[in-house]
C-alpha cells in the first residue's frame, strides 16, 4: 500500500531552468557519460537536491538530459519538508523523483519511513511505497 | 625632218600632255572634292592620331604599380615567420597540428617562440576532433604549446568552450586550461574553474574533465528547439 503526502508546497515548473553545481564533472565520449562528483547539488524551482554523486543520462537523440541518477546518500529539500535516501532516480523531462534505500521523509508534522518514495515535483505529491512507518514524537504540538 | 609617223604620233603626244599639264577649263565638282579630301583626309588623321598621345589621361607611374605598405625596417630588422605550421603525433596516436599567422623566435631563449593569431587542432585515435583558436601562442621547448587571449576551443562532441590561457601538450593528448572557461553544449550552460581534456590510456577514450567547481544550467525546454 502507498501513502500519498503533500510534498514541497506549491507545484514546481518541470521546464523551469536544472541548475547542478558540483566539484568536478566529466564528460566522456565513449560510453556517453557525465558524472558530477563531489557535493553536487541540483536545483530546480525552490527543490534542492544533493548528493555525492550524480550521473547523467542523456536523451536518445543526445541533445538533453533525460535523468540524473543521484547515488552515495542523497537529501531533497524543497519548501519545508525534506527526504533522505541512498539513491535518487531523477526524470527531468517528467519531473518525476524516484528514492530509494531507506527512505526518510520529514515534514513539519511527521516523519515517514519507507523503502521507496516517488515523487511528482509539478503536482508536489509525495508517494510512499514499501513498508511506510511512521515516527511519532510525542510531545511534539 | 623626222620621218612621216613620228610626226602624227608627236602631235598626239602633246596634246594629250598639253591637258595634263596645264588646267584650261575649270574643274568638275568632283575633281574640286578630290582635291580638297586629298588635303583635309591627311590632317584629320593626323589630328586623330596626335589625340592618342597628346590629348591621353597621364598615367601616374607611382600609383599604377601597387606595392605593400608594411614597415620594411620592422620586418628586417625582426626575424619571423608567416604562417608557420607545426605538426606532432602523440604518443597515443592523436595529431597535433599549430599553425599561426606570424611566429617571432624568442631572443631569450633559442627553442621558444611567441606566434600571433594561432590556431590548433588536435585529432585523437578515435576520431574526436578539438580545434583551438587564440590570439597569442606560445611553444615552449617542443612540449608544451600555451594558447592565450580569448582562446575558443570548438570539439567534435559538440561542445563549444571560451577560456583566457590554455595549454596543449605535444608529448600525449592533454588540453588543461590555466583560467576559468565557459563551456556550451549538450549538457547544457557550464561554467567551470579549470577544464582538462584527457585521453584514458586504456580505453582511449576521450574525457574532458572539468573541475575547481562546476556550474551546469540546463534549460529543459529550449533543447528542444536548439
Amino acid at each position: 500500500q502507498g501513502t500519498s503526502v503533500p510534498f514541497g508546497g506549491m507545484e514546481g515548473d518541470r521546464d523551469a531552468p536544472v541548475e547542478v553545481t558540483a566539484d568536478q564533472l566529466a564528460v566522456s565520449d565513449a560510453d556517453d557519460t557525465a558524472i558530477f562528483t563531489g557535493n553536487v547539488v541540483i536545483g530546480q524551482n525552490d527543490m534542492r537536491l544533493s548528493a555525492p554523486r550524480v550521473e547523467v543520462i542523456y536523451t536518445a537523440d543526445q541533445s538533453g538530459i533525460s535523468r540524473l541518477l543521484a547515488s552515495g546518500g542523497v537529501t531533497l529539500v524543497s519548501g519545508e519538508d525534506a527526504a533522505e535516501a541512498q539513491e535518487a532516480d531523477y526524470d527531468v523531462e517528467a519531473g518525476i523523483v524516484i528514492m530509494t534505500g531507506d527512505v526518510l521523509l520529514t515534514q513539519t508534522a511527521n516523519t515517514l519511513v519507507s523503502d521507496r518514495m516517488r515523487l511528482d515535483l509539478e503536482a508536489g505529491t509525495a508517494q510512499m511505497d514499501g513498508r511506510v512507518r511512521t515516527v511519532l514524537q510525542p510531545g511534539r504540538e | 625632218m623626222a620621218g612621216p609617223c613620228a610626226l602624227p604620233y608627236g602631235r598626239h603626244m602633246r596634246t594629250r600632255l598639253h591637258a595634263t599639264q596645264s588646267r584650261t577649263q575649270p574643274l568638275s565638282g568632283y575633281s574640286r572634292f578630290v582635291a580638297w579630301a586629298k588635303i583635309l583626309l591627311p590632317l584629320a588623321s593626323l589630328a586623330l592620331l596626335s589625340t592618342v598621345f597628346l590629348v591621353a589621361r597621364q598615367a601616374d607611374p607611382a600609383k599604377s604599380i601597387p606595392f605593400a605598405k608594411t614597415d620594411v625596417e620592422a620586418l628586417a630588422r625582426e626575424p619571423r615567420v608567416t604562417a608557420p605550421l607545426y605538426a606532432a603525433v602523440t604518443r597515443d596516436g592523436a595529431t597535433i597540428t599549430v599553425s599561426a599567422d606570424t611566429a617571432t623566435p624568442d631572443p631569450a631563449s633559442e627553442d621558444q617562440a611567441t606566434a600571433r593569431k594561432v590556431w590548433a587542432r588536435i585529432q585523437t585515435s578515435e576520431g574526436i576532433e578539438y580545434n583551438a583558436v587564440a590570439e597569442e601562442g606560445r611553444i615552449e621547448g617542443n612540449e608544451i604549446a600555451i594558447l592565450r587571449g580569448n582562446v575558443d576551443i570548438t570539439t567534435s562532441l559538440g561542445y563549444r568552450l571560451r577560456t583566457e590561457e590554455m595549454t596543449a601538450e605535444l608529448g600525449m593528448t592533454r588540453l588543461t586550461t590555466r583560467a576559468e572557461v565557459d563551456a556550451d553544449g549538450p549538457l547544457g550552460e557550464i561554467n567551470a574553474g579549470r577544464m582538462e581534456v584527457r585521453t584514458e590510456d586504456v580505453t582511449n577514450a576521450s574525457v574532458m574533465v572539468f573541475k575547481d567547481g562546476v556550474r551546469l544550467i540546463y534549460r529543459p525546454s529550449s533543447t528542444d528547439d536548439r
